[in-house]
């Protein structure tokens, strides 16, 4: 799913039927598109089409909004320009890179053994052993990290081999960390919350009686994101404590308090991280992007100077890695910014809730077509380029059927993490199997059990809007 | 030569990520230092309040010159899901195809830019709280877009003649390998 290529095992000679069926239902879009003088379905029929090349997301929406623009508008392209520089000129949008260099400190500075250490002289004596810590430990680290894939490497690489040594099935292993990572978006900080607030911000929509709504801020998600993302992993837990009491598992020594004590001194600093991060966005101490900034040079410290598990020299790597990835994402959303603003100077997402006002859905259906349809997008796309295009057309849909923005967000959020767990483009399973040296296809049978409890809470998170609501109302946000 | 650009690129990425995280850090810190009666004096006479336009131009700038980092290193994702069931011969000239529409588009902004920045050069106008020329700011357009047309370029050269494309490892990490000596994360199988 990275770059362009992958050299396939075997020499692929014919154009196979599931080929010839994507490109003909895109072609039909698009011819679709042109007779009909549509501009919804010329703008997706021609994103398609330029994404299935395999180019940069980012490259391929630029063009989409270069073409269109080009031939079906007079809108002075000079536009595009100050649109590229403008559309990301926002304080908030900033909190991605900050929250992307802490997590690298925090990857790379010990800060995730001493979690580990902590989490398994908590739990390890119960069935499911060091699995069980892995869970914990995942939601830790989650809680300091905004990213997925970060949370895998972070706690995988350390926990995975341990477990292995001690006599777990490798695939169990891989299993429960492949899906307990992606606990990392839904634990506050997550990125991709702040892609989604920064998606939807601004926009004017209005709400099932005609009353303005205003968008989720990353502050309001952060909170809404802390009960779903406990009870996912409670849920994870349990899962994988059902399967090691079945399979007879190797379990730890239970630890004494003295030992439980001291494993928490040592994780002490890289915890107090949470109270910093949560505590200052809550008490209004700091922006989300000053809590991200601050964090970001708080793992500076404790990585070199506390822990000392990094060294200096290796800090300018560190800087390159996350300026590099952050660069990535800021250049995704320059272009989808682009996108969204083609899209509303067309009227689409008016169009489209017109429309399906008109065709008298209700939020029941349409929050099940809202999650079919990621789940599908979860299948060829990366969260952060899903949240960027479908957010600002669906969230003024949401809103018209009185769906709560922040309830809307949460969903999102739960829809992406099934999708970092699947193939093809789960990254999730990839980044796993580089740890674990086994093959996608098997680490696929692997995350099953834990997939599907997962889904169920996608379903529940879905109709129960309770489970991300009563913490930012109780907090009176 | 290309090597001097190469390291240019890296350091400045590097530096500007390093540059607006301590600025920010300063920021707040001089916010709460000044709320102490004791460093007041000396803390109050210095007004920050351009830290957040600084931080946000110093991203802009490395957003821009990072993305053509990350055509080099491979960063930017795309759909590859059709792609890889195509037949090789057909998949290398989607490919080069798709190398090329990328040096296109960042070409296109990139003209777009010189032209916007050109204009904006002719007035007046300065930055809401730095006061510096609005043009400088936003010659990270041109500057950034062009340099990224290069790197497609340079990519789809390299694509043509060796068959062989950048490609980014999510699952690499450094620092761990030593604890984990038997089992280190090489790096995912993409």
């Amino acid at each position: 799913m990275s770059g362009l290529a992958e050299a396939p095992k075997a020499p692929i000679t014919k154009i196979d039927r599931v080929t010839i069926v994507s490109l003909g239902i895109i072609a039909v879009i698009l011819l679709a598109g042109i007779v009909l003088k549509n501009s919804a379905m010329l703008i997706f029929g021609l994103l398609m089409a330029l994404m299935v090349t395999g180019m940069p997301i980012s490259i391929a929406l630029g063009l989409t909004v270069l073409t269109f623009m080009f031939f079906m508008t007079d809108v002075d392209p000079q536009t595009v320009a100050l649109k590229l520089f403008t559309g990301i000129e926002k304080f908030e949008i900033m909190a991605i890179p900050f929250f992307i260099l802490a997590g690298n400190f925090l990857t790379h500075g010990g800060v995730a053994r001493r979690m580990i250490n902590f989490a398994t002289s908590m739990v390890g004596h119960w069935h499911g052993g060091l699995g069980l810590a892995g869970v914990v430990a995942c939601a830790l680290f989650a809680a300091v990290s905004g990213s997925s894939p970060a949370t895998v490497v972070a706690i995988g690489s350390i926990i995975l081999p341990a477990m292995v040594r001690q006599g777990f099935p490798k695939r169990f292993g891989a299993g429960v960390i492949t899906t307990s990572g992606a606990l990392g978006i839904l634990i506050p900080p997550s990125i991709v919350m702040v892609i989604y607030a920064v998606a939807t911000s601004g926009m004017n929509v209005t709400g099932p009686n005609g009353e303005r709504v205003s968008s989720a801020s990353v502050g309001d998600l952060f909170i809404a994101g802390v009960v779903p993302g406990l009870m996912l992993a409670s849920l994870l837990g349990l899962v994988t404590w059902y399967r090691a009491w079945k399979g007879n598992y190797p379990r730890m020594r239970r630890a004494g308090w003295g030992e439980r004590l001291t494993a928490f001194r040592k994780a002490f600093w890289g915890l107090a991280l949470i109270v910093i991060v949560m505590g200052g966005i809550y008490s209004g101490k700091f922006t989300p992007t000053e809590a991200a900034a601050m964090s970001a040079v708080y793992a500076f410290v404790i990585s070199v100077f506390v822990y000392r598990d990094l060294s200096l020299s290796q800090i300018p790597k560190v800087l390159l890695d996350s300026a590099n990835m952050s660069a990535m994402l800021l250049y995704i959303i320059t272009n989808a910014v682009l996108f969204s603003f083609l899209m509303t100077s067309e009227n689409i997402p008016q169009q489209m809730t017109t429309w399906m006002v008109g065709q008298g859905l209700n939020w029941f259906t349409f929050l099940l077509i809202v999650n079919v349809l990621l789940l599908l997008a979860g299948n060829v796309m990366e969260p952060s380029s899903i949240v960027l295009i479908m957010a600002p057309i669906l969230f003024p849909m949401a809103a018209r059927l009185g769906i709560d923005p922040i309830h809307f967000g949460i969903l999102i959020v739960v829809n992406m993490e099934v999708g970092m767990c699947h193939p093809p483009v789960g990254l999730n399973l990839y980044v796993a199997s580089g740890i674990t040296k086994m093959g996608i296809t098997e680490l696929t049978v692997a995350v099953w059990p834990w997939l599907l409890a997962m889904l169920c809470f996608l379903a529940l998170v879905t109709y129960v809007p309770w489970i991300s609501l009563v913490l930012p109302r109780a907090l009176g946000m | 030569m290309l090597k001097i650009l190469d390291r240019l690129e890296e350091i400045l990425i590097a530096s500007l990520m390093a540059a607006a995280t301590l600025l920010i850090f300063v920021a707040v810190a001089h916010r709460y230092g000044a709320t102490v009666p004791f460093l007041y004096p000396y803390l109050a006479p210095i007004n920050l309040g351009w830290a957040q336009e600084l931080c946000i131009y110093m991203f802009v700038w490395m957003a821009k010159f990072g993305a053509a980092y990350g055509v080099r290193t491979g960063i930017h994702v795309g759909v590859d899901v059709i792609l890889n069931r195509l037949p090789d011969a057909i998949k290398h000239k989607v490919v080069t195809f798709g190398l090329l529409a990328g040096a296109f588009f960042t070409g296109i902004v990139g003209t777009l830019g010189t032209n916007f920045v050109y204009h904006m050069a002719q007035t007046e106008q300065v930055s809401a709280d730095l006061e510096i020329p609005s043009w400088i700011v936003y010659l990270a357009i041109p500057l950034g877009s062009y340099l990224m047309c290069f790197r497609f370029l340079q990519v789809a050269w390299t694509f043509w003649r060796t068959r062989e494309l950048p490609h980014h490892d999510h699952g690499h990490v450094e620092g761990l390998e030593d604890e984990t000596a038997p089992l280190k994360p090489a790096g995912a199988s993409r």
